[in-house]
């Protein structure tokens, strides 16, 4: 890790952590950068039209809201813990998500690039794994699937 | 006490529903809800339980006013 000779300058932005509206990617990468950060990881979860070889339609998003907004709260500071980040941004959808749009967003912005992209990894896996969020796969011929059965 | 459920286990419970036996932890919980559903058996052994929005262990003492909520494994992202 590179040593600074100040630590980073953190900040917050303030961005609810569920959101039932369509996530504002751009809008959110606008807020995410930084005059100390030379980098900005932006990662965009987006719901694909197809899984496990069935043709998916859309997806649903159910959320405990307030233990979900706790606990991508404490990843996000976690994460600002272990690097030196200067803003660090995660945002997930509830309710009927299409394919192509947006499902969850994380956004790291710190000096150098390793760092950026190693703690969006972190967040986002923690996020998918931790967070009481679920996703209900509903596909093209009718029948739906609630996950849980994480393959990744 | 009150129990809620969600994600898949609304397939198997009414979303939310008073529970009216004795039990006295969240082990004891799951017995019983295993007793009124045995197919969820499976589901319910990888299950976390939350009280108060925060996560409780099987030896949680439930009192009689408590709300569990029950989550299957997450599958967000």
């Amino acid at each position: 890790m590179i040593q600074s000779a100040y630590s980073p300058q953190a900040v917050e932005v303030e961005v609810a952590a569920i959101s039932a509206e369509p996530l504002d990617v751009a809008g959110l990468f606008a807020l995410a950068h930084h005059p100390e950060a030379g980098a900005v990881v932006l990662f965009s979860g987006e719901v694909r039209n197809h899984n496990n070889g069935m043709a998916v339609d859309y997806l649903e998003y159910e959320a405990h809201e307030s233990m979900a907004i706790k606990m991508i709260g404490s990843i996000v500071d976690d994460a600002k813990k272990k690097w030196p980040l200067n803003i660090a941004v995660a945002q997930h959808r509830t309710g009927k998500v299409s394919v192509g749009e947006t499902a969850v967003i994380v956004i790291t912005a710190t000096a150098h690039r390793s760092e950026a992209y190693a703690a969006n990894e972190y967040i986002i896996h923690r996020i998918k794994h931790e967070a009481p969020i679920w996703k209900c796969e509903y596909f093209s011929d009718g029948t739906k699937l609630w996950g849980g059965n994480c393959n990744c | 006490m009150k129990i809620q459920v969600f994600a898949v286990l609304k397939d198997y419970f009414d979303k939310e529903f008073e529970l009216g036996a004795e039990v006295g932890d969240i082990a004891s919980l799951q017995s019983e809800l295993v007793r009124l559903n045995p197919s969820a058996k499976g589901i319910l052994q990888l299950c976390r339980f939350a009280v108060y929005d925060e996560f409780v262990d099987n030896d949680f003492r439930i009192e009689k006013n408590d709300t569990i909520c029950i989550f299957p494994p997450s599958s967000g992202g």
